[in-house]
């Protein structure tokens, strides 16, 4: 593939070290493709940078077929304003109606959806965003700029209850009233915004891909979004029955603008049924064709669809279970007793025993070898007997601990895994399972837990999300000024290699408070039968309708 | 008789109060409520945000005074909020506080919401009472039938090797929970490890459209346990009306043993296994709620499973009062039941 | 090291005889029913000389072709369990590993049977029970499990492994799998019901929930037992308001379906309020209730042995009872440095849910008996005596309703089994680790698909205590009904 030459002019400076750094086999393609698009350059572009065909023109060579209905188990969960969104099956649903301004692809890259493309200055205070034209509300509206500033002043709104997305939008906020500040969103003109932040953000455009980040209409009043779904997206939610069953099924009455740029949707109906917590339900449901597609396979389970003869999909991922304590419940609160724990814990077993080795080993830090600013620290030190000894200094050799977990099979079997190398260390603890009804009401506060953090594309963005001081979901309780004022630090360093020299630090941190025990890293897996082509798992569990489609039934 | 029939529904209307009442202190206690306003506004709330919102929403009121209003024999609560924007109980989104009903309660037909389902409960127990309705009937069609052949079969001749194989086989059916027996049914008939693939390990396409694929094994599973108790019983009952002295004078005159099986022993040998099945009724309901777990078939039990596991206060007493019922009620059908087939007993 | 195979070298020859002994009997049993369906019942002719002759037909040769098939099976499962024992260690495969495991379990239940027999006609109704083939097997099935508890509860035999022990490797791996890095064979060398999902030995899982199990289900039975005597020996005998009230809240338990009682009890949160300890403290005096009134309605007229009997015993019952409901970390811990012993939560609430949803069905029946009991003449002419009503209760009407109740008291721990089952089914109350039968067929039915191991041992040990229980009930009530 020839590089364009407007796209070459358009390419940010950094972008073009890194395509350096990768064809010298510094950076892996996956790190570039992250970095460079984050910076504002088109997947493709991209691509070509490093002398690769896009996937694109690699694609299967099976013509999508139009029509056919697709059948996925998932937890269908309550409906609600999609900036406080906690669930990924939440947003999948939405993701029938509501479009985002970009899109994360399964290959670490970005794709430009509502935005057509972003440019971000030298140290990544000021991003020129472009909005995509042409595009039309399915009430018949036009998508304008303005509709672009009205999704980022609600994201910005820190007072709604639960909204996540505040949380990522710090430098275009106003800390005395938690809104938008209204200097920092300008309107250059109906295609340009340019976002002026108080302190430098590289992860800004990478934010609107996640999750919650949804886009509205400006007539949407923050209650149920599938009561009136006014959206962008190919889909109309046809039925919500919460705990059994969502629909989403093709808009006949609009024309998606997406179809002309990336083709599809293909699909007329895309069913979601509810089949609880337990795979083996799942797995009754597959084997009497009741499904067409996983949402995701864990465990034993990937052998046993493998030879149900249906098709796998892997997505590697920076998605772990952090088995973490929380700070301000005792005796949690004495760093010892936390790495004493950590010490007694081998995370290779943890692995094994409770992953089936279907992942990577962790180092209890919580940034992953494929983040793009990951810095190698000398693996942490497995002592079982150095923990028993560090307890008794600690005072609490006789302490009673418990490990709580959903019951989430591969969850729950993690944590037995890791209570089982902590009893074999001489250390007396308990575990508790409880169902994700109960679980879910009090993840934040349990003494000693497990939780599922999914990935994040960069590895500051969980450090953010999870472990500075006082944001919405630090579950650990973890407040350390040091720590906060490197990751303040490391939040304005756009290039990844200096970064890194922060990320260091940061991840020693983390490791000497003892701040998690974070045994592997996961792979995800998603099994779909012979028929269904396009819907392969994401690796932050994205469902991308517009690319599912299934061969006609035989 | 009336009176009969009048005294048992209010005693059944007595013990339908109690049980909610009790009930709803239970879900109503303050860690269950503070698990609620958890669950509705977010989980790192302070507790005197939880009080607040468990006052704005109604729940600040005493115990009884909350019962009386889910009754409907209070007036349901209102409050102005700083706007002058009345909220109510009885006050639904956009509606004009000066027309809505003062109570609204269950004796005026109003259920509540679900909070789990985010429905109306009356919807969604009418949805569950309707599919376990149709599990129950075919249970029902299955065990009946099989329960009664196989302990007239075995009563018929106490103590010969035919009794003790089926009464063998039927201990060995009471003896197997529904847990056990249905995780066995789906280890053998429908996964690909054994590989014969005869049904489906999920019935939730059964919800839809029930087919002998689909369906089949939770029928089976609920109807067996309870398939060996019936038989038992119709056995016993059989058993000793054969030693009856009727059925003595009949076999000495001569008459044919089938005739003496049809004709005389097996109307007055039904009437123990008709209260019992009767009274059976409820305690399959047990095994509802596992088949229906099991086989993921979104009936009452699983609704059951649902409102509790997410302390859903309002669904959880509309199942209470409707599983209530349905014990009472099968109790008083038992009885009336009773009567009517034996003529020896009179009801005062 | 090799792998065990299931039978070993003992195979080769007892194999083919087993299944020859199985399909023989299958095809005896099927025949011998349709044959008595379809032929007429056997014929008895008076001879001339007085004597009666029957007839023997195609029935009694079916019968004796039963008795043959069924005595060669038993031969060949005897000789299985006999090659295990006397083989080396290994070389009778994994059957002949486990009987050979279970031997305290083969020694203790001979010894049962040849005494229990040898004196039969001076054991009452325990004894008569050896007459009947059903409530034989019955009592032979729950002592094989009580053994089995005992056994590995008190002094540690049979059980290979660690209950919790989970050996890197052995993951799903099935029966006979070779432990790594052991040498020795020995007992210690081989899962010989294979690892389940978290690499964990099935058998000693299985043979360290019988002791749970065991305990359990007797113990809750029994205090639920208590309470419904207690209540239903009055209501029966008094009737009047005092039945009205008691029947009323039995049958209000009664109405609640069971699950939802256990959702709405065995939930963190009311634990949390304590609850469940208050109900404790309340279900659990009633053994206290029952003795005490049981002694000194006995020995109401000689008041200082009464008094020193019911001191002595109600002091040390009482301490119990103090110990068993303080917890602490629950709203009732009042007890500090005397309480003698803690019950873990999870069990303690279990214990009392499962109490509390069986209380009013003894109640009931209690209650039936006394009602029927007390027209008896026997009452009357205590009655007439000028006996109190509690020693009447107690000393006449109870004795007399023992048959029943000791029928349902089997009946009864079986369905407190499979209700344990049913709590570990939805995972409430005891610990996911535990190795109760219940919480391992729950754990192991997720991928019973595949590795159907790890939670059919369980269901089949499940399966065959409670049919032991439900069998020993029929036998005795068969031999008490004869009485």
């Amino acid at each position: 593939m020839t590089l364009h030459t407007t796209a070459l002019r358009a390419v940010h400076p950094a972008a073009l070290l890194y395509a350096e750094e990768a064809k010298a086999g510094l950076l892996s393609r996956r790190e570039f493709l992250t970095r460079a698009t984050a910076l504002g350059v088109a997947s493709a572009t991209a691509y070509g940078l490093i002398g690769l065909p896009s996937p694109a023109n690699a694609q299967d060579a099976t013509t999508p077929v139009q029509g056919g209905t697709l059948r996925m188990n998932m937890e269908t969960r309550a409906t609600k304003d999609p900036r406080t969104w906690d669930w990924s099956e939440i947003a999948n649903f939405g993701r029938g109606w509501l479009d985002y301004m970009v899109e994360y692809e399964p290959d670490g890259s970005l794709r430009p959806m509502l935005l057509e493309s972003w440019e971000a200055n030298e140290d990544a205070t000021e991003w020129t965003l472009k909005v995509r034209q042409g595009v039309k509300w399915n009430n018949g509206d036009d998508f304008t700029a303005e509709d672009v500033v009205n999704n980022i002043r609600r994201w910005c709104d820190g007072t709604v209850e639960g909204n996540s997305m505040a949380a990522r939008f710090g430098g275009l906020m106003d800390a005395a009233t938690s809104q938008m500040r209204e200097d920092a969103v300008e309107i250059v003109d109906p295609a340009t915004i340019r976002l002026k932040l108080s302190e430098p953000d590289i992860a800004v455009v990478v934010n609107m891909a996640d999750y919650p980040a949804a886009v509205v209409h400006q007539s949407y009043d923050n209650g149920d979004p599938a009561a009136n779904p006014i959206g962008t997206g190919a889909f109309l939610p046809e039925t919500n029955e919460v705990g059994v069953k969502q629909v989403l099924v093709r808009n006949p009455d609009h024309t998606w603008w997406g179809t002309a740029v990336y083709g599809g949707p293909y699909l007329d109906r895309i069913e979601y049924i509810d089949y609880g917590t337990d795979p083996a339900a799942v797995l009754a449901a597959a084997e009497s064709g009741e499904v067409d597609a996983t949402y995701q396979t864990t465990g034993d389970f990937i052998d046993i669809y493998d030879g149900l003869g249906w098709v796998k999909s892997e997505a590697v991922t920076a998605t772990t279970l952090a088995v973490r304590f929380n700070q301000s419940q005792p005796p949690y609160d004495n760093v010892e007793v936390r790495k004493a724990l950590q010490m007694a814990v081998d995370n290779n077993v943890v692995l094994e025993l409770g992953y089936n080795n279907l992942g990577v080993v962790a180092e209890n830090h919580h940034v992953c070898p494929i983040h793009p600013e990951y810095a190698e620290l000398p693996p942490p030190v497995v002592d079982p007997a150095g923990a028993k000894a560090a307890l008794e200094a600690a005072g609490q050799a006789d302490t009673e601990f418990e490990l709580i977990s959903l019951d989430d099979s591969f969850q729950a079997a993690t944590c037995d895994a890791v209570a089982a190398q902590i009893r074999d260390a001489g250390i007396n603890i308990k575990r508790t399972v409880l169902p994700g009804s109960t679980f879910w009401n009090d993840w934040l506060n349990y003494p000693f837990s497990a939780t599922q953090w999914v990935m994040r594309p960069l590895g500051v963005q969980v450090l953010n999300l999870a472990y500075k001081s006082g944001v919405a979901w630090n579950e650990t309780a973890f407040a350390n000024p040091e720590f906060d004022a490197a990751l303040a630090q490391a939040n304005s360093i756009s290039d990844a290699d200096q970064r890194r020299e922060v990320m260091a630090t940061l991840e020693k941190i983390m490791q000497d408070q003892g701040v998690l025990i974070q045994p592997y890293w996961q792979s995800l897996y998603r099994h779909t039968t012979a028929q269904v082509h396009g819907a392969e798992q994401h690796p932050i569990y994205e469902h991308h309708h517009y690319k599912w489609w299934k061969e006609a039934a035989s | 008789m009336l009176l009969f029939l009048v005294k048992r529904l209010v005693t059944m209307l007595v013990t339908a109060i109690c049980l909610t009442i009790v009930v709803f202190a239970l879900t109503n206690l303050p860690p269950n409520l503070e698990k609620i306003a958890k669950s509705e506004i977010g989980t790192r709330i302070s507790d005197a945000e939880v009080t607040s919102w468990l006052d704005k929403n109604g729940f600040g009121a005493p115990l009884l005074v909350r019962y009386g209003e889910w009754l409907g024999l209070l007036p349901g609560w209102t409050r102005t909020d700083e706007n002058g924007v009345v909220y109510g109980r009885c006050i639904r989104e956009g509606e004009d506080p000066a027309t809505a009903p003062i109570r609204c309660g269950v004796l005026q037909g109003e259920w509540g919401y679900s909070r789990v389902f985010r429905q109306e409960v009356a919807d969604v127990i009418a949805r569950g009472l309707g599919l376990t309705g149709k599990l129950m009937f075919w249970v029902l069609l299955v065990m009946v039938p099989g329960a009664l052949l196989t302990g007239v079969l075995a009563g018929m001749r106490e103590g010969s090797r035919t009794d003790r194989a089926l009464s063998t086989a039927s201990i060995v059916a009471t003896a197997t929970p529904e847990y056990v027996s249905g995780v066995v049914f789906i280890a053998v008939f429908t996964s690909s490890a054994v590989g014969l693939k005869w049904f489906n390990g999920s019935a939730t396409s059964a919800m839809d459209d029930a087919t002998l694929v689909n369906f089949t094994l939770p029928v089976l599973t609920v109807a067996l346990y309870a398939m060996g108790y019936v038989a038992r019983m119709t056995r016993a009952s059989m058993a000793e009306v054969m030693t009856a002295q009727y059925i003595r004078t009949a076999r000495l005159k001569g008459v044919s043993f089938p005739k003496i099986v049809l004709r005389h022993a097996l109307r007055n040998a039904l009437i123990a296994p008709f209260t019992v099945i009767m009274l059976q009724i409820p305690w399959l309901l047990n095994g509802v709620v596992i088949v229906e777990t099991l086989f993921n078939y979104k009936g009452f039990g699983w609704t059951l499973v649902q409102a509790a596991g997410n302390n859903d206060i309002d669904l959880l007493l509309g199942v209470s009062v409707v599983s209530v019922i349905v014990v009472l009620l099968t109790q008083l059908i038992s009885d009336v039941g009773y009567v009517f087939l034996n003529p020896r007993i009179r009801l005062a | 090291m090799e792998p065990m195979t299931w039978t070993g070298s003992l195979g080769f020859v007892l194999n083919p005889l087993l299944l020859a002994g199985g399909v023989l009997l299958l095809v005896a049993v099927v025949l011998s029913v349709l044959i008595r369906l379809v032929t007429p019942e056997p014929q008895v002719t008076v001879s001339p000389d007085g004597t009666l002759a029957v007839h023997p037909g195609l029935r009694s040769y079916t019968s004796l072709a039963v008795r043959a098939a069924g005595a060669l099976l038993v031969a060949t499962l005897l000789a299985y369990v006999l090659g295990g024992i006397l083989l080396p260690w290994g070389q009778a495969g994994i059957v002949g590993a486990i009987a050979r495991r279970f031997l305290p379990v083969w020694v203790a239940l001979i010894l049962t049977f040849t005494l229990s027999i040898a004196y039969s006609p001076h054991l009452g109704l325990y004894g008569r029970l050896f007459d009947s083939t059903v409530g034989k097997i019955g009592f032979g099935l729950v002592m094989f499990w009580v053994f089995t508890a005992l056994s590995v509860g008190v002094f540690g035999w049979i059980a290979t492994h660690d209950p919790l022990a989970a050996v890197s490797g052995l993951k799903n791996k099935p029966p006979g799998i070779p432990v790594p890095g052991v040498d020795l064979l020995g007992p210690g060398s081989h899962y010989l019901l294979g690892g389940d999902n978290l690499a964990r030995d099935v058998f000693s899982r299985v043979v360290h929930g019988s002791w749970i199990v065991v305990q359990i289900a007797p113990i809750a039975t029994c205090f639920a037992f208590m309470v419904g005597i207690t209540l239903g020996l009055p209501a029966g005998y008094y009737g009047g308001r005092l039945d009205t009230a008691i029947s009323f809240l039995a049958n209000l338990i009664l109405a609640f379906p069971v699950i939802l009682l256990f959702y709405l009890l065995v939930t963190p949160e009311i634990v949390q309020t304590g609850i469940p300890s208050f109900m404790a403290a309340g279900l659990f005096i009633f053994p206290l209730v029952f003795v005490g009134v049981l002694i000194w309605s006995r020995y109401r007229t000689e008041p200082r042995r009464a008094m020193t009997m019911l001191g002595v015993i109600l002091a040390v019952m009482g301490w119990g009872y103090l110990s068993l409901i303080s917890q602490a970390g629950t709203p009732l811990a009042f007890m500090g440095p005397v309480d003698l012993f803690d019950v873990p939560p999870g069990v303690l609430v279990v214990f009392v849910s499962v109490v509390f949803v069986n209380s009013p069905t003894v109640f009931r029946i209690v209650r039936g008996l006394a009602m029927d009991i007390k027209t008896r003449d026997y009452v009357a002419a205590a009655q007439t005596r000028g006996e109190r009503p509690w020693y009447i209760m107690l000393w006449e009407i109870l004795p007399n309703a023992r048959g029943p109740l000791i029928v349902d008291f089997c009946l009864r721990i079986g369905y407190t089994t499979i209700l344990l089952g049913t709590l570990g089914f939805f995972g409430l109350g005891l610990p996911p680790e535990s190795p109760d039968w219940g919480s391992t067929i729950n754990a192991g039915r997720q991928l019973l698909a595949v590795f159907p191991h790890p939670a059919i041992v369980p269901a089949v040990a499940l399966l065959s205590l409670v049919l032991g229980l439900n069998l020993l009930a029929d036998g005795l009530r068969e031999e008490s009904l004869r009485d």
